[in-house]
């Protein structure tokens, strides 16, 4: 066993977990700021200066409060379920490249903290697990509403989490691999359209449109976030299926919810918009950028859509993206043997 | 190496135990939750074998997709409305007893009828290595060689999905085309016109001059004071069986 390569990748794994937990906590206070901007209001601003101390406040409050288990619940289960939620969210950050092979103190350190030849499927995986937390957080609770949440959240991951893995499969094809290493790199040799004219880069929304689409729409719905945030719909469900949870056990499914969308956008930003490959100076400041990109499109969703009526979310999965990412990875398909010259 | 064996034989035991977790819990849920247990646990054993293709397909579909399913049915089913897991019923205890020592032995021959040292197959760690790796060599495989029974399974499945569509077809055509032309109860609540296995009822004659053409969609509403007009059952409420 290479225990150096063993030790730096834990220590990087160390580093990326506290700083999405980190920016985890902003991004609540950035997702009220904006919201506040969109929607004429302040947002906060009481908590030290510009309200920078609020995410901070908020954390103190939730562990401060009382962690009530009610008397209905499956005691074990309620327990455990926002464990659940929240250990498996920032785990598919360790699958992104950050960059490439730097040397520090005489070590090659890979900017990733594994480079698995599975490494989509793996945060596939992870998704379909996930959803374990608020199935399982639903049902324990021993409330009805809490229940129908969960019964939704089970239908539309499981609906949405096929159509997610279908656009990425024109990736593959083109890309030739499951790793995202490997898609990254793939993405930085340039194209030269018109005979050279010009030189392109090769990110994939450009040859994946309607697969980026579909991608967008499905992490949206895998996220739970609006329009898609059918399981705790608050105007129909009151919470669903965190109406029973309160203190900290509450906030781990809020946190869970949190780093799930910055996981969702650095993968957009590798899968289809190049990483970190970028004009003027490859780095980690690209994939920032991008991310940050996916982010305020998340919240710019939530402050313009209104939420989708249940069988209008399971209709737009099965009838409508579901044909889409299929014809997609034919159409793919069928380019990539004509462009190997088999067809 | 014992490194590799100690997780093993860790995996294993958590795995074989979660597996008597699903036979021995009182609740159904704790059952498939044992099951998500002992299905990752056998995943990492996969990862261990260096198969991570296999690993992460048993999470998506078996873990990701089906158990979720299946947790799906439990939660909706009432847990008074279930059978006795635990209770009396010697015939079945029987019956399961005999059924479960007959798969033991089924289990036990195919073990020790087989061994797994024998001559190495075309696909040593180089050969793997040069067609870039599990994925890139599993495909290679599946899609040259055994392209014949990947269609054959395609065509089950299918033919599975399509007998599931017919089998759940609420009624024929035309009794759906007589519940499409017939009006919506309009209670302020979906649930008005909804009858069992998500059928409409076709409501009962109105009286004349309460119905509405509404402005979007073609059916028209029927306008009611209450739904207990339309209905058998209650509904507001629970739905109980009587």
């Amino acid at each position: 066993m290479n225990w150096s390569a063993f030790i730096s990748s834990y220590i990087f794994a160390f580093i990326v977990l506290n700083v999405m937990l980190g920016l985890m906590a902003y991004m609540t206070y950035i997702e009220r700021k904006v919201m506040a901007a969109m929607q004429d209001r302040v947002g906060p601003n009481r908590t030290g200066p510009f309200g920078l101390l609020q995410p901070i406040a908020d954390g103190v409050k939730l562990l401060a409060k009382e962690d009530i288990v009610p008397k209905n619940a499956d005691r074990l289960v309620f327990l455990i379920a926002p464990l659940i939620s929240f250990v498996l969210a920032p785990l598919s950050a360790a699958v992104i490249p950050f960059g490439g092979t730097i040397t520090v103190f005489g070590h090659d350190v890979n900017l990733y903290v594994a480079d698995i030849n599975v490494a989509v499927l793996y945060v596939l995986a992870l998704g379909g697990m996930g959803v374990y937390g608020i199935i399982l957080g639903g049902y324990a609770s021993g409330n009805r509403y809490s229940l129908l949440g969960a019964l939704r959240s089970a239908a539309q991951v499981v609906s949405y989490e096929l159509v997610l893995g279908l656009s990425l499969v024109g990736i593959f094809i083109l890309s030739g691999s499951l790793s995202l290493v490997e898609i990254l790199n793939a993405q930085q040799q340039p194209l030269t359209p018109f005979g050279g004219a010009i030189q392109i880069p090769n990110w994939y929304i450009l040859s994946q449109p309607l697969g980026f689409v579909l991608f967008l729409i499905a992490a949206v719905a895998e996220t739970n976030r609006a329009p898609f945030d059918l399981p705790e719909a608050e105007s129909e469900l009151i919470g669903g299926f965190h109406t029973e949870y309160s203190g900290f056990r509450f906030s781990f499914f809020f946190l869970a919810e949190y780093i799930n969308m910055i996981v969702v956008s650095l993968m957009a930003a590798t899968l289809f918009l190049g990483g970190i490959d970028g004009p003027i100076a490859d780095g980690v400041w690209w994939l920032a950028a991008k991310a940050a990109l996916f982010l305020l499109f998340y919240i710019w969703l939530r402050t313009t859509l209104p939420r989708f009526r249940y069988d209008q979310l399971m209709g737009l999965a099965w009838k409508v993206l579901l044909p889409l990412a299929v014809i997609n990875v034919a159409l793919t398909g069928l380019i990539r043997l004509w462009g190997l010259g088999l067809l | 190496m014992s490194a590799e064996v100690l997780v093993f034989d860790i995996l294993g035991a958590v795995a074989v135990l979660a597996a008597a977790g699903v036979v021995l819990a009182r609740k159904p849920v704790h059952s498939a939750l044992s099951l998500v247990v002992s299905f990752v646990n056998v995943a990492a054993i996969y990862v261990i074998l260096r198969a991570e293709f296999l690993a992460a397909a048993q999470i998506i579909v078996y873990t990701g997709a089906i158990l979720v399913l299946v947790l799906f049915v439990i939660m909706l089913v009432h847990p008074e409305d279930l059978p006795e897991f635990h209770g009396g019923r010697p015939i079945q205890r029987v019956l399961a007893l005999i059924l479960g020592l007959v798969l033991l032995g089924e289990v036990l021959a195919a073990i020790l009828t087989r061994t797994v040292v024998g001559q190495p197959g075309p696909w040593s760690e180089q050969a793997v290595q040069a067609v870039g790796g599990n994925v890139q060599a599993l495909g290679q495989v599946l899609y040259s060689g055994y392209v014949l029974p990947i269609q054959a399974t395609a065509l089950l499945l299918l033919v599975a999905t399509i007998g599931a569509l017919v089998l759940a077809r609420p009624d024929s055509p035309r009794v759906r085309r007589v519940a499409r032309d017939t009006a919506t109860i309009s209670l302020g609540h979906p649930r008005g016109a909804d009858g069992a296995n998500g059928v409409e009822l076709p409501a009962l004659p109105p009286v004349a001059g309460d119905r509405i053409k509404p402005e979007t969609g073609e059916r028209e509403l029927v306008m009611a004071k209450s739904g207990d007009d339309f209905l058998d059952q209650p509904v507001w409420g629970e739905r109980r069986r009587s």
